[in-house]
């Protein structure tokens, strides 16, 4: 019922634009996508990694970690990048230094990917300060992902906002809670 | 009682205006404009008012200069640690102050470390790292922090001598007793050009009691948390020899500030402290010192950990033993000059051990022993009223063998150093140059010079200036330390033992798959850390007020730092080592006052303006480099300037403030301190390793502190008291801290040799 309701929907959008197009010369502004998430991520090293797709917005079942469906996967405090190693996608990542909403546009090149499984577009340890005291994984406030999506024709800017361990008992924490803030452009735009 | 109000709100202004005006101390033009910014920020009868106390304060120091009323002239005192021979307290041009035996006593303290806190510009911190073992005993301890550097940076001598033993840079202040304090010395700032590496902030020099006749003293003090100690004091004076003999025992059963987590904050301990002096004069030109020390301490560890996955209990103990022998000759070439020849062995060892309690099994031991051996010749020519002059070379031989160091260790340094003194024009004016040169096994040939001068234009008045180079070596545990952080999981490597650590980690598998390791194989070898320091004074000496004010600037290079290596253990954690990184200041100025009220009332008050600040990250911020998360919204905006607090663990304001009465005539004294910790940073919560929010913060706390004595007869001496009076706790950030405290000494002297002298505060 509710892929019906979507499709009539998007139908119904496709018809409303079809239709403002015809009576305006100017260029279409797709308006992009907000959303703020929170995905919990495994622990230990010996766990399967969490895989997110930016386009739907949601968690990427492990059974789909061989498709394009996911752009980023999570594990721990390790990045995956659907790309060349990690997966068939072709999805590419910039980290830049700036406030979250002033930057507008993503690159146009320039994007990294995952080389090999030891090499990867996201390194570790580049985004956050570990801190001995309160063994605290804190992302380096000012610190902005532009991802390329894992279709290679769509971007989106992402800040992680925090990390925290979810509650546990025993020595070793289990998972790992990353709420992060994204903005995904549907148009193929780099603009956002 | 108004006189008192008076000075007390005329303190006040002063601080406020010391303080603005020091935010920036170098730029004068816009220290003008703070000033007017200042008196346009308060309401026009404010600011008369401002004036006015201003004005009543110089009015008082004015009328004060016409009273006969005596205050003991501080300046009479005799110093040593300042040039290494003795001087008067009011002729010394660097920045010098001193605890005598009498104030130590009115506190009734038998912790050193509160002791010190009392004084101005002196803050007791603690280790950072200590307060990673929330819930497990902290091994690190407190020390001391002056003009805002790590305890690290400031000599703790004995009798003159520095005492070994420090871990993470910290001296355990516990060891040294206080039964038997003559005296304590402070002084601020670079003092390397006299005692070499550790004297970068400055040298506290604790100085015994020497056998001068015959007396005995005997002491048992009473504390709450089951707390007892017991003390003898014999000093004898036979013919050519005198003997000077002290034992103490203090035992405690520690306190718990939080109950939810498993075991006490502080375990139950004990400690004996014995210390045998023997002084003989060989002949009228010769004389020998002998003097034996030993601290013996022991401390139970018992907390929870994990085993298998699996909270588990376990309990052992700690044992520190200190032990130090130091003999001197002194033999008196003429009667202006006289030659020293020393030898000072001090061994310092920690064991300690934690077994499970369920199985007996062993969990966790670690040992650690240093030792120093430091031979030395002093040469001392005195022209009086013209010129002194000091100069010497020795050796520091320090061996360090511990568990969590690679093998056994050893460092050779040899020194020499040369200082004089000039006075001049009808000798109001002092001028002191001085430079020791270190040359370690390990590195180049350091030197440290220092000049200094005083200016004395009249009895009242002294001012001052002196400016030196400090240097602190990389010490055993930046080079050799090889510590894996089995609870957490992470690596903190020595510099020297990297490569081969590393390369030995890499053929275990434990590092992350594809650790690129070469670049570590030639890396460059720690070099000292090095600071320039220049300090101002001026004091005022009168009948009943003494003022004395100050200002301070420090530039430190090559501090060593931990950083995180490019790449992780096969864990995920990271791998730490030390390099050279920072570049800091710290700078700002302090203000100590003193006023005899009546004869039985005195007050002083001392205040610090602190500001320490990383230089890299003020051009970070200018550049545009540095971001803040705030708090709320989590997002990312730009640092300025002002949302920079500065390096953690400092406090932008501290002080103090003691009231003292004393009757000497019916035995009586009473003794009020309160000590201000202003708010500082604890660390970094919103992603820029910089203290920028108050979320970052532990906020300022008062210590309360009260004695009371009163002597019956002749020979015995009642004190009761009480520490912490607000009973402020911070279980968290501050465990040091126990809640409120009472206690009780009697005093037993029989021919006591300062009994109830004139106040000193």
């Amino acid at each position: 019922m509710k892929n019906r309701f979507s499709l009539i929907a998007a139908v119904a959008i496709v018809v409303l634009f079809a239709a403002c197009s015809k009576s305006s010369t100017t260029p279409v502004v797709v308006p992009s996508y907000s959303s703020t998430q929170t995905l919990t991520v495994n622990f230990s090293t010996a766990t399967p990694y969490a895989f997110f797709g930016f386009k739907d917005s949601s968690l990427v079942a492990n059974t789909d970690s061989a498709t394009a469906k996911w752009d980023f996967g999570l594990r721990f405090t390790t990045f995956l990048v659907n790309s060349n190693a990690s997966g068939p996608g072709n999805a590419g990542v910039i980290m830049q230094d700036g406030v979250f909403a002033n930057l507008t546009s993503a690159p146009a090149t320039g994007y990294a990917y995952d080389t090999t499984s030891t090499k990867l577009a996201i390194k570790d340890g580049s985004w956050y300060d570990y801190n001995p005291l309160s063994h605290a994984f804190v992302p380096k406030a000012g610190k902005v992902f532009f991802f390329r999506s894992a279709d290679g024709t769509h971007y989106a800017k992402m800040q992680l906002l925090a990390v925290d361990y979810l509650p546990f008992t025993g020595p070793t924490p289990v998972k790992l809670s990353y709420k992060f803030q994204y903005v995904y452009q549907p148009s193929g735009s780099t603009n956002f | 009682m108004v006189s008192f109000t008076k000075i007390a709100l005329s303190f006040v202004c002063h601080i406020t205006l010391l303080q603005h005006c020091l935010t920036k101390p170098w730029q004068f033009t816009e220290l003008i404009g703070e000033i007017l910014h200042h008196r346009n920020q308060m309401k026009k009868n404010q600011y008369i008012l401002f004036c006015f106390f201003n004005l009543l304060f110089l009015q008082i120091n004015a009328q004060t200069r016409v009273f006969k009323d005596t205050l003991n002239g501080s300046s009479e005192e005799v110093v040593v640690t300042a040039n290494r021979s003795e001087r008067k307290m009011g002729n010394v041009a660097v920045p010098t102050s001193l605890i005598n035996k009498n104030t130590i006593t009115k506190t009734g303290s038998l912790q050193l470390q509160n002791i010190l806190s009392e004084q101005t510009g002196i803050v007791i911190v603690n280790s950072a790292l200590g307060t990673s073992l929330n819930g497990y005993p902290n091994p690190f301890g407190q020390g001391v922090q002056m003009l805002g550097l790590d305890p690290a940076y400031t000599a703790i001598l004995l009798d003159g001598e520095p005492l070994v033993g420090r871990n993470a840079g910290i001296l355990k202040l516990g060891r040294i007793a206080t039964g038997n304090i003559k005296q304590v010395e402070i002084v601020k700032g670079p003092s390397s050009s006299l005692y070499g590496s550790e004297a970068m902030a400055g040298v506290i020099n604790i100085i015994t009691e020497m056998p001068v006749k015959e007396t005995l003293g005997l002491q048992l003090h009473n504390a709450s948390n089951n707390t007892w100690g017991g003390t003898i004091n014999y000093a004898n004076k036979f013919n050519k020899t005198g003997v000077q003999f002290f034992l103490n025992r203090l035992s405690s059963d520690g306190y718990d500030l939080d109950p939810n987590v498993y075991g006490k904050t502080v375990d139950p301990s004990r400690e004996w402290n014995g210390h045998l002096k023997i002084t003989q004069e060989i002949s009228n030109k010769l004389q020998l010192l002998v003097s034996l020390r030993n601290y013996d301490a022991r401390q139970d560890n018992n907390y929870q950990i994990y085993y298998q996955n699996l909270p588990a209990i376990v309990s052992g103990y700690t044992t520190e033993k200190d032990q130090s022998a130091f003999t001197q000759l002194k033999y008196n070439v003429s009667p202006t000059s006289k030659i020293y020849f020393r030898g000072f062995y001090d061994r310092y060892s920690n064991e300690s051990f934690v077994n499970l309690v369920s199985s007996g099994l062993r969990f966790d031991e670690t040992s650690f022993v240093q030792s120093v051996l430091k031979p030395e010749v002093q040469y001392e020519k005195n022209r009086v009223g013209k010129s002194q002059y000091v100069a010497g070379f020795g050796a520091n031989f320090e061996m360090i063998d511990a568990s969590r160091y690679a093998g056994k260790q050893q460092l050779t340094t040899g020194y020499a150093f040369t200082q004089k003194e000039w006075y001049l024009m009808q000798q109001k004016l002092t001028l002191i140059a001085g430079v020791r040169l270190d040359k370690r096994n390990d590195f180049a040939m350091h030197a440290s010079p220092r000049i200094a001068v005083a200016y004395k234009p009249n009895s009242q008045w002294k001012f001052t200036a002196s400016a030196g180079l400090g240097f602190k070596a990389p010490d055993f545990r930046h080079m050799y330390l090889n510590f894996y952080n089995a609870q957490i999981g992470y690596s903190l490597l020595g510099t020297s033992i990297l490569w081969p650590e590393l390369q030995k980690m890499q053929k275990e598998g434990l590092l992350a798959a594809g650790a690129d390791i070469s670049p570590y194989a030639n890396q460059q070898e720690l070099k000292p850390e090095t600071s320039l320091g220049v300090h101002l004074g001026a004091k005022y000496t009168g009948k009943k007020l003494i003022a004395e004010w100050g200002i301070f600037r420090d530039d430190i290079k090559n501090l060593i730092d931990v950083y995180a290596l490019p790449f992780t253990r096969s864990n995920g954690l990271p791998i730490y080592s030390y390099q050279n990184i920072n570049s800091v200041f710290t700078e700002g100025a302090e203000m100590d006052l003193k006023y005899r009220l009546t004869s039985h009332w005195s007050i002083s008050g001392g205040y610090q303006f602190l500001l320490a600040k990383d230089k890299q990250v003020l051009q970070n911020i200018d550049q545009g480099l540095l971001y803040k998360r705030d708090p709320v919204t989590l997002q990312s905006s730009l640092v300025s300037r002002q949302d920079y607090y500065g390096l953690a663990n400092r406090s932008k304001n501290t002080a103090n403030f003691k009231l003292l009465y004393e009757d000497n005539q019916h035995g009586w004294d009473t003794y009020f301190r309160a000590v201000y910790r202003g708010q500082f940073g604890f660390m970094d919560k919103n992603g820029n390793n910089i203290i920028d929010n108050p979320s970052e913060m532990t906020e300022g706390y008062w210590m309360l502190n009260i004695a009371a004595s009163k002597s019956i007869g002749q020979a015995l001496r009642v004190q009761i008291g009480a520490e912490n009076l607000l009973n402020y706790t911070n279980p968290i950030q501050l465990p040091n801290i126990p809640g409120r405290t009472y206690f009780i000494n009697i005093n037993y002297n029989i021919n006591q040799p300062t009994k109830h002298k004139s106040n000193k505060l």
